[in-house]
């Protein structure tokens, strides 16, 4: 029995030891002079040679300061990102998406920087620009951009007896019956793109000159609703219905359009230009990707851009040294070492001729407001297109419904 | 029957016995024993706890948004936010429709945790090993990694569970969408949570049979005492206040549960008309960064919860009391 | 007599057959996770279910292996984790000890506080907890971590155990201090084994709990190196491009393999009541 407590107080003793060797390895203090740095983990698997490189560059212009990446997840990192702003402890760069950036801007969580600093500033693109910018000054610097493209089967186009790929979307709604009539397979999209799939769906808006929302003497108008835009929901609508097969309800990612077309069951999809990834062993050879084209010959259709910036918070005691390295991590050698990994530069005259960089000299952008992150968790526009290809609503009632909608979470205080 | 005089004179001897019992454990001079038992708990929670408690109670006054986070300082609105929660329709139909939704999730869960126990107890030792570690795998699996193969499971296009309804020809479940409606939605994600709290519920109640009288229960059965009398003479009682924990318990945590609905149905299909009291939280509060009135949903679903829950824990706690 | 013995069997066979069915219909969705992990590529993605891994691989396992920090978050994990159930298990126990067989007049205030803290939404308390322990040099540090999770484990240990030993009948331990043993005799000869289903059962749940727990372990550390491995698992899942499902799956086998064991290590003390008779009237 005396033996059983021995072993008890043993137990304690060694959990006592664990406990304080656990506190003690985190106490000891991070080196005086580093700065720390949130970058998201696309850039852990996709290029860390360029974070090595611009750490490389900052720590040789300053000897003694280390940098500390910490890579996070586009799930959660504002939400610890809103816990350092109240404790302390965050970083002195970070990298939000370009959707994300205008309500912390709006809130003063950045610090306003000087873009002529800045490689290329000159020449920055409009989509990313336009959300590092906010009430004449920049607190936020493009750092790189996707773009949307469609990926096809050559082969299945060949069979079906597409010599030219098409020019218009009317071009390509006659291809798409060229493809149905040699593939007559269950489920099988000449075109996959998913009902509720937003990010096509206003880029047929923007193709007809239409829009989301635009700020009028400080109130924003919802502008879905208006002729154009309407116009270009239902040149959506048409399209959808001749060229995809896929669920009218469901969004971009459920299921992901490439594991469609790895099942043979598409012939073409429109997505980001990575979609090649994962296209399947068996198709891999037999896939490329061209510019989805607008509705007027020799326009191509405007493309959502997508992309990242980098800022520093307010909250960071390194300020001047955040923007050196920032500067260091977006300089032009930087971006063209982005740009060989298939990513989209930041600036006009870094563009190459790749697919994904032709299709962002045409793009748009959403409204730069302070609650257009309200309106995206709501589902706003999703819904909307759920409503149109069910049939639930006629297009115009949806959009009118929708672009009220926009305007009243936009308006808020 | 003698059956029932068993079990009768079994709960006499213990009434007896209590009263012994009493004056043994408050044998005096050690008054202050208690409070030392409990003072490192208090400390680690009060420690912990204290503020974060006291913010969030002040913080359900005051209109404190993003901009008022980074100033570190907020302005004071009294009750607005709370007004605001109240007067909002959305509120009440999810208090609704999660109240509905915690009562089949916490029934179901008791109910099948309790008949699995029981079956724990009867099967034979491999049999028993192989049950308890199955259930303690299905216990230990990530949250996010559950939904994701109950997510592939019912997958419209090529989950398991329309190919295997089609081939038993229970009738045509191809590429049905087992997401379409709120009901079916919800219904889903009571199946992914009752099969994760199952295992909890299973083995602490089996834990707690451990305890149960063995002689007792073999001279029942020798008398020929029905396995239902058993079981509501001898076992309920000695596993009454651990069956009225885990109850407690389930509905506080199916009542505020929050990653499965939210993973499971989506982001993208998440709207008011399927919100639970959780997600309502979390939609309200925090994406929207209005942490004034996420504080003040936080104190309401705590009033809530503490009102759903009472009953089971003032018997728990007179159970305690009554020996 | 031969008859009552065949019937018996036939029972126990009866019994048997259920039980397996309830683990083969509970356990599928794990078996699918860990065939998955095993499963090319291909085979994940594709229309028709395949229920075996037809072309089994390693790859994924060795992705996962070699996805930075893997070992060092898991040691992490366990150090928390052990940390924690450890001095959760004995402080909760002496508490529920006090609520079982004291009175004492704040009796009713603690009850209030324990069953208080498990209804708290966790979410509300993120933020100040953090701004707490920043204040305290508490955040991305293994101890800031364990102190957070044993306020989240304690409520329910307490709660459990107290529950456990209200079914401890009191005139076993009467009858012990009758024969004259001391009061420490009683507690470690009789009630420490009566409470072995219990207090393992509980150890079990706060295990469970704590290594599978994620937002704190994500808000409150930040160096990879000192991350537990759920912050780890959900790298799979955070980036805007693929998820790579197969290393996924082989990563969250990996990480339910501590768990099992630390449970089949301690499971035989879970039905020691059963076998060995409990209580001797």
């Amino acid at each position: 029995m005396k033996r059983r407590i021995i072993v008890a107080l043993g137990l304690v003793a060694v959990l006592a030891v664990a406990l304080a060797a656990a506190t003690s390895a985190a106490t000891k203090k991070t080196a005086a002079n580093s700065i720390t740095v949130w970058l998201q983990t696309d850039a852990q698997s996709g290029w860390p040679d360029v974070v090595a490189a611009a750490n490389q560059q900052f720590q040789s212009a300053h000897p003694g300061w280390t940098v500390n990446i910490q890579y996070q997840s586009w799930t959660d990192h504002l939400q610890k990102f809103d816990a350092t702003l109240a404790g302390g402890g965050g970083p002195d760069v970070i990298e939000m998406g370009n959707t994300e950036t205008t309500k912390y801007m709006a809130s003063g969580a950045f610090a306003p920087l000087d873009k002529t600093q800045f490689d290329n500033y000159a020449n920055w693109l409009p989509g990313l620009a336009a959300s590092g910018r906010y009430g004449g000054k920049t607190y936020a610097v493009p750092y790189y951009a996707g773009s949307r493209v469609v990926t096809y089967r050559k082969d299945l186009f060949a069979k079906a007896g597409i010599k030219k790929l098409p020019a218009t979307t009317a071009q390509y709604m006659a291809d798409a019956q060229k493809l149905l009539a040699k593939n007559k397979q269950k489920g099988f999209s000449p075109v996959y793109i998913a009902g509720e799939d937003w990010y096509v769906a206003m880029g047929f808006v923007f193709d007809y000159g239409g829009g989301i929302a635009t700020e009028v003497s400080g109130k924003w108008k919802g502008l879905l609703a208006s002729p154009q835009s309407i116009a270009g929901l239902t040149a959506f609508k048409n399209f959808f219905l001749a060229a995809s097969r896929a669920s009218k309800t469901t969004i971009e990612t459920n299921p992901n359009p490439y594991n469609v077309y790895a099942e043979g069951l598409a012939a073409s999809m429109v997505g980001p230009s990575w979609f090649t990834c994962c296209v399947g062993k068996k198709y891999t050879a037999s896939t490329a990707q061209f510019v989805m084209p607008g509705h007027i010959a020799g326009k191509t259709m405007p493309g959502f851009l997508g992309g990242s910036d980098l800022a520093v918070p307010v909250t960071s005691s390194n300020k001047a040294l955040a923007t050196e390295w920032i500067k260091d991590f977006t300089d032009t050698a930087s971006e063209k070492a982005l740009q060989a990994k298939g990513n989209i530069p930041n600036a006009t005259n870094l563009l190459g001729n790749s697919v994904n960089e032709r299709a962002a000299a045409r793009s748009w952008f959403v409204p730069t407001a302070k609650h257009w992150v309200d309106v995206e968790n709501g589902n706003i526009l999703r819904n909307m297109l759920g409503q149109i290809l069910t049939g639930k609503l006629t297009v115009k009632q949806a959009a009118q419904s929708a672009s009220d909608n926009v305007a009243s979470v936009l308006n808020q205080p | 029957m003698r059956g029932t005089s068993t079990t009768a004179a079994a709960a006499e001897t213990t009434l007896h016995r209590s009263r012994r019992q009493r004056r043994f454990w408050n044998r005096s001079g050690r008054l202050a024993v208690p409070y030392l038992l409990v003072v490192p708990v208090v400390v680690v929670i009060g420690l912990v706890l204290g503020y974060p408690l006291y913010w969030l109670a002040r913080l359900s006054t005051q209109k404190y948004g993003l901009f008022e986070l980074i100033q570190h300082h907020g302005t004071s609105v009294g009750f607005a936010n709370y007004s605001s929660v109240l007067h909002d329709q959305i509120f009440w139909h999810t208090l609704l429709r999660t109240v509905i939704f915690t009562v089949a999730n916490v029934a179901l869960t008791m109910v099948l945790g309790l008949l699995i126990a029981l079956l724990l107890v009867r099967v034979s030792t491999v049999v028993r090993l192989l049950l308890s570690s199955g259930l303690v795998l299905v216990w230990s699996m990530p949250v996010v990694v559950a939904v994701q193969i109950f997510y592939w499971m019912t997958n419209f296009q090529n989950g398991v569970v329309n190919y295997v309804l089609t081939e038993l020809h229970i009738g045509n479940y191809d590429q049905h969408d087992w997401y379409a409606t709120t009901f079916s939605q919800l219904s889903l994600v009571t199946v992914l949570i009752v099969w994760g709290a199952i295992p909890f519920v299973a083995i602490t109640l089996f834990a707690g049979l451990a305890q149960v009288p063995h002689d007792l229960v073999e001279a029942a059965e020798v008398d020929g005492a029905r396995p239902w009398a058993i079981f509501r003479d001898i076992t309920i009682p000695v596993i009454r206040p651990i069956l009225l924990i885990l109850t407690s318990l389930s509905i506080i945590w199916d009542f505020g549960v929050f990653t499965q609905p939210y993973l499971l149905i989506g982001q993208a299909k998440i709207t008011p008309g399927n919100y639970l009291m959780s997600i309502y939280l979390f939609e309200e509060g925090y994406f929207k960064t209005d942490f004034g009135r996420g504080a003040a949903i936080s104190i309401l679903m705590l009033l809530i919860v503490a009102v759903l829950s009472v009953v089971y824990v003032r018997r728990m706690v007179r159970i305690g009391t009554a020996q | 007599m031969n008859r009552r013995r065949r019937n018996r069997r036939m029972r126990q066979l009866g019994w048997n057959v259920l039980g397996l069915a309830v683990f083969v219909v509970m356990v599928f969705p794990v078996y699918w996770m860990i065939a998955t992990a095993f499963k090319t590529n291909d085979d994940i993605v594709s229309l028709t279910p395949s229920w075996i891994p037809l072309n089994p691989t390693l790859q994924h396992f060795r992705d996962a292996i070699n996805k930075p920090f893997f070992w060092r978050d898991v040691l992490n994990s366990l150090i928390v984790v052990s940390v924690t159930v450890g001095i959760s298990i004995v402080i909760a126990f002496m508490a529920a000890i006090a609520l079982a067989r004291y009175r004492f007049s704040l009796r009713e205030v603690f009850v209030v506080l324990v069953i208080g803290i498990q209804m708290l939404p966790q979410a509300g308390l993120i933020i100040p907890l953090y701004v707490v322990l920043a204040r305290y040099h508490q955040v991305n540090a293994l101890s800031g971590l364990i102190i957070t999770y044993m306020t989240f484990v304690l409520p329910f240990c307490v709660w459990t155990l107290r529950g456990f030993l209200i079914g401890i009948p009191k005139d076993l331990e009467e009858a012990a201090m009758v024969d004259g043993s001391t009061r420490l005799g009683v507690f470690v000869k009789i009630l420490l084994p009566l409470m072995g289903p219990g207090l393992v059962a509980t150890s079990v749940f706060a295990f469970i709990t704590t290594w599978n727990e994620y937002i704190f372990a994500r808000v409150l550390l930040n160096d990879q190196a000192k991350q537990t491995v759920t912050v780890w698992l959900s790298y799979f899942l955070g980036t805007s491009r693929n998820t790579d499902w197969g290393a996924l799956m082989a990563a969250s086998t990996l990480t339910a393999i501590p768990v099992v064991l630390f449970f089949i290590a301690v499971q035989r003390r879970i039905a020691f009541g059963l076998t060995a008779g409990a209580v001797r009237g």
